[in-house]
């Protein structure tokens, strides 16, 4: 039995009906009257100056309405870090990759747009194209950015404690290298907007987007729009997985056109065009030396990091860091060296993905620490145990553990795959292997410096007394965040989930960060709970006064108003009640004083209840440079052990079940965060074993579709066993924190150990493919 | 992406299909479940036209066994030959071909006619097809003509049908005792893919045991499906065991001509050929022991 009436259920999901029905409202629903269409003119090649555009064809076709290049939309530099702004909204002079933007079309319909997209002329002299880190770093290598030399985007050098001298003290020193290949997110909703510049002045901008707060301060930048004028709605949204978690240049492209056409404009992406914009999963290349001494003490980690960046910048810089700062746990280590190296490349640039900068380390070094437990003869949960991190302990780059239910992990995973019999013990062609893994609940700074609050949330109460509506810039991007916040505000202010509504999604109901680096529910969970206290203390109040009881000595419980002493007598307020609602069917029964009726009493001496509620993060971590990438209020953190099946023949890799335990601390919808392990189970799997955007030798992608591009279909997905394990943490709402992201740390490296275990040989590059499979087990045959 | 602007027809009988074609020529192309067809006109591959749609024309919906033969109507879809007990019963590699191929989704709109009519050389029912010996019927303004499945594919995309004709059905001869078939496609997930490599193999064996028909087809290692003639030599004549299937499926190596592309090495596809060669024709003699 749980302590609380609604959190740590197994509440249904608020949008559920909607979207089994079919009638939830994403972007591509709406439509206006008098809407245009738009239409994208990307780069054809990967590399090339740009010598001359000319739109004068485009402009004669009828129904075209309007026609901008970086003529109409002037130069302003943006991106995602203020430190990194190096993309303006149309390439003026030059393309960088495939798929660069250099002018949009709004017209009477899609098909004319299209038509005129194809009349723009553009004439290029191409330049030489760099493809990977290698050709980018290299001496003499042609500079895709004037500002940044050697094509470095940005490099991070950091070391803590002592590596050298730790080495030393080691028995067992290891180095491996290890590379995963480009990623798509691949959502299920490509990108879309309608943007409607109002006859007013004001702009609203209806995006797929995660963070409508930092899109509408890019828009208002880049078009050169007061913030207030400027609005960003998110309808219901298809995923984003981080892709989604900045601006894109069709929302910046529909809303100057809009404003120049005076029109409501919508633009889509093509399932094509959504791997052309990418700002997905970056390609790392790890080399990581690990020294041990003979009890198994992981003594120090010496790291050399290397990224294929794209054409910009977008989170890289954030990224590059986070690969880096993210190895600082689970593990107590306390000597640790890093060196980052974005570089710039002619691709679409990569940006934050799911496990943002830590997936592909993780998955390098937790392979490594099962070699090096084999070479010490110890079982690997043994040995990662023995260097577990514990509640209270701070990592040597300053992150703090201030709940860290790792070792329930373990044991729970221990447990429910029956690891001590099949470890070691199973036939050839079998395997099993584990792996942990850690995660912010939240980024302890914004993208921005600011003061701002990180999450505002605002709850009125309705005038009858009985609903709370939750209004809030929040983003529910399918992960739930909005029936959490609804139950988070139920369960404060003592009602049912069925009294409460929530509207989000939109920068007119506050400032909300928005829904990326697994943030949601700790901070705007927060910001709730505050505007819950906020409008039940209201309320309570004003009962207080009426019925001369102390605030004290009452309580609002499962609707009801609690009075812990004495119970007064309420019936004058019960007759006002009625009064009001005479002839309404809800009058309530029962011998206790409703909140109901006492919120419609509050309504009628105080005006509208209206309760807010804030959240900002302490002051996190330490003071060297680049310290603020990887603090959080709260990490999230999980084990996993895959069990899978090889056919030593094809090399075909099935992983044939999943045993899995993340500690979100408290659960506020337990179904939610077993969704949240089994869709980072689907995505690591997918990474494992599939997915790889491939490029030609000119930088076109040669699979930008969903059907050469794999995902892991359900027939793919093995039984999982999601165990949920809870702590209290003290930073967080409810002691809730992480899941989102946290839950894929530990996947790619389990299904790396489990291969291992069941061929005996070691994959250093990602996707695990048959033929990768078949062709270890040829090369091991011939030794 | 859009569809390039056409004209749809519908014609109710074969011969107004007939009519259509004839009139429209090369500037016609037929459409069934459109699963093919419609990806490569939004991807301005192709772009006919006229659009002749063979879906509302009732006879060629049908399955029939009769005469020895299983009968299948070019739009019947991939969805209901998994489900059709006359082609599980007869021809079971074929159930396996449409169980393979594609998703639930995809299969319920796909159709035998148009798995065919589109000549991938990864696709999925060719190979059991080929295996089973099969013939498909042509039809057109002119009459109809037989033409064995061996001989229908060209290159990929084109195949032996004129653009005046449509494929009407799909006969395949019920093998007989002592027969039995194979097949396994091989991908990198478990559905919805494009085949790596697929092999499809048939044995009969005749009453002292000894193989007397043998046919092994390759798929996605050539322009079209391939005939594996030297692993059939290897199997005519021999009694089947584990060591002569190895013996074929080094043979069926070296009738293959993989390239290397995105989706695998040629050294990989050839090695391929080999472990499902060898693993089609134990499937085949499993059958055919049941069927003696």
């Amino acid at each position: 039995m749980s302590e609380y009436d609604v959190i740590n259920s197994r509440a249904a999901r608020l949008d559920a009906p909607d979207k089994v029905t079919g009638r939830a409202v994403f972007v591509d629903d709406m439509s206006m009257p008098g809407m245009l269409y738009g239409a994208m003119l990307q780069s054809p090649v990967a590399h090339a100056k740009i010598l001359n555009v000319d739109i004068s064809e485009a402009l004669k076709l009828p129904g075209v309405k309007s026609v901008v290049t970086a003529k109409e939309a002037g130069l302003i530099n943006y991106g995602v870090s203020p430190a990194r702004y190096d993309e303006t909204l149309f390439c003026s002079d030059r393309v960088r990759y495939v798929g660069d933007e250099i002018a949009a079309v709004a017209a009477v319909d899609l098909e004319t747009a299209m038509e005129a997209v194809s009349l723009i002329k553009v004439t290029y002299e191409e330049l030489p194209i760099l493809l990977t880190v290698e050709e980018a770093m290299a001496e003499g290598a042609p500079q895709l950015h004037d500002k940044y030399p050697g094509n470095i985007c940005a490099e991070v050098h950091q070391e803590f404690g002592d590596v050298a001298t730790a080495f030393k003290e080691c028995d067992i020193i290891k180095t491996t290298t290890f590379t995963n290949k480009r990623q798509d997110a691949a959502f299920i909703e490509p990108q879309g907007v309608l943007a409607n510049y109002d006859l007013s002045g004001h702009l609203t901008l209806y995006s797929s987007t995660q963070v409508p707060h930092y899109v509408q301060r890019i828009v208002s930048m880049v078009l050169g729009l007061p913030m207030g004028k400027v609005r960003v709605v998110k309808p219901y949204v298809g995923g984003g997985f981080g892709i989604k978690a900045a601006t894109n240049p069709m929302e910046l492209a529909a809303c100057l056109l809009s404003m120049k056409t005076r029109k409501p404009v919508k633009m889509n992406y093509s399932r094509e065009q959504v791997f052309l914009f990418s700002r997905a999963r970056h390609q790392f290349v790890h080399k990581m030396t690990t020294g041990v001494k003979k009890d198994g003490t992981i003594v120090a980690l010496e790291h050399e990091c290397y990224l294929d960046g794209g054409a910009y910048s977008s989170f890289g810089i954030a990224t590059v860091y986070y690969a880096g700062s993210l190895l600082g746990g689970p593990y107590k280590l306390q000597n640790m060296k890093y060196d980052g190296y974005r570089a710039y490349t002619n691709k679409p640039a990569c940006g934050a993905h799911r496990g943002h900068g830590g997936v592909a380390a993780r998955a390098c070094w937790e392979q490594q620490l099962d070699m090096i437990a084999e070479e010490l003869n110890m079982d690997p949960l043994d040995f990662r145990l023995m260097n577990m991190m514990e509640t209270g302990d701070v990592s040597c780059n300053d992150l703090s553990m201030s709940s860290f239910g790792m070792r329930e992990c373990i044991e729970a995973i221990k447990e429910g795959s029956d690891w001590k019999s099949k470890k070691g013990k199973l036939p050839k062609g079998k395997g099993i292997g584990m792996a942990c893994g850690f995660f912010v609940s939240g980024a302890g700074y914004p993208i921005y410096r600011s003061d701002t609050p990180h999450s505002t949330m605002v709850i009125k109460l309705t005038e009858d007394g009985g609903s709370a509506i939750l209004y809030s810039g929040s983003a529910e991007i399918g992960q739930g965040s909005d029936t959490a916040f609804a139950m988070i505000a139920a369960e404060t202010i003592g009602i049912p989930l069925e009294n409460v509504r929530i509207e989000s999604g939109d920068t007119d109901f506050g400032v909300d960060l928005g829904a990326y680096s697994s943030r949601q529910t700790l901070m705007t969970g927060h910001a709730t709970k505050e505007a819950a206290e906020d409008v039940k203390q209201q309320v309570l109040d004003v009962l207080s006064k009426e019925l001369n009881v102390a605030v004290e000595e009452m309580d609002i419980k499962q609707g009801r108003i609690i009075f812990k002493n004495e119970t007064p007598d309420y019936s004058v307020l019960k007759t006002a009640y009625i009064k009001e609602h005479r002839g309404w069917t809800d009058q309530p029964e029962g011998a206790y004083l409703t909140f109901n009726e006492a919120a419609r009493i509050a309504f009628l001496v105080k005006g509208p209840i209206v309760g807010t509620g804030k959240y900002s993060p302490p002051i996190l971590g330490g003071r060297f440079k680049g310290a603020a990438v990887g603090t959080s209020p709260a990490y999230g953190c999980s084990a996993m052990i895959a069990e899978v099946s090889v056919d030593m023949d094809t090399g075909h890799v099935t992983v044939d079940k999943v045993t899995d335990a993340h500690d979100c601390g408290k659960a506020i919808n337990r179904t939610s965060v077993e969704a949240q392990m089994q869709g980072s189970i689907s995505m690591g799997l997918g990474e494992a074993l599939f997915e790889e955007v491939k490029f030609d030798d000119k930088g076109h992608i040669i699979n930008s579709d969903l059907a050469e591009y794999k995902i892991p279909t359900i027939l793919d997905m093995p039984p999982v066993d999601a165990i949920v394990v809870e702590t209290n943490e003290p930073n967080g709402p409810f002691g809730a924190k992480e899941v989102g992201e946290g839950g894929i740390m530990p996947v790619i490296p389990a299904i790396l150990n489990a291969v291992y275990d069941a061929i005996g040989e070691r994959i250093y590059e990602l996707p695990m493919s048959s033929e990768r499979i078949y062709m270890a087990l040829n090369k091991k045959n011939k030794k | 992406m859009l569809l390039p602007k056409f004209k749809f027809h519908e014609p109710k009988t074969e011969q107004e299909a007939c009519q259509i074609l004839t009139e429209y020529g090369d500037k016609a192309r037929p459409i069934a479940g459109g699963t093919d067809l419609v990806v490569n006109m939004k991807k301005k591959l192709m772009s006919p036209e006229h659009v002749v749609s063979l879906s509302r024309i009732a006879s060629l919906k049908g399955l029939q066994k009769e005469n020895g033969f299983v009968k299948i109507g070019a739009c019947f879809t991939v969805a209901d030959m998994i489900e059709a007990k006359d082609i599980r019963e007869n021809v079971n590699a074929l159930s396996a071909g449409a169980a393979a191929l594609g998703s639930p989704l995809v299969r319920n709109l796909a159709t035998i006619g148009g798995n065919l009519g589109s000549a991938r050389p990864a696709a999925d029912l060719p190979p059991p097809l080929m295996a089973y010996g099969a013939t498909l019927i042509l039809k057109s303004g002119k009459g109809k003509r037989n033409i064995a499945i061996d001989d229908f594919f060209k290159s990929p995309g084109t195949t032996e049908c004129r653009p005046d004709e449509f494929i009407a059905e799909i006969q395949v001869l019920t093998p007989p005792a002592g027969a039995g078939a194979g097949y396994i496609n091989l991908g990198a997930r478990k559905a919805q893919d494009c085949n790596i490599v697929n092999v499809a193999s048939f044995i009969c064996l005749n009453k002292s045991g000894v193989i007397d028909t043998a046919r092994v087809i390759l798929g996605c290692v050539g322009p079209v499906h391939l005939r594996a003639p030297a692993a059939e030599k290897i199997l005519m004549g021999e009694k089947p065991d584990k060591v002569l299937f190895r013996q074929a499926a080094d043979a069926a190596k070296t009738d293959c001509l993989p390239i290397t592309d995105f989706r695998g090495t040629g050294e990989y596809k050839r090695a391929m050929v080999g472990v499902l060669t060898q693993r089609t024709l134990e499937i085949a003699l499993d059958e055919a022991k049941k069927n003696n």
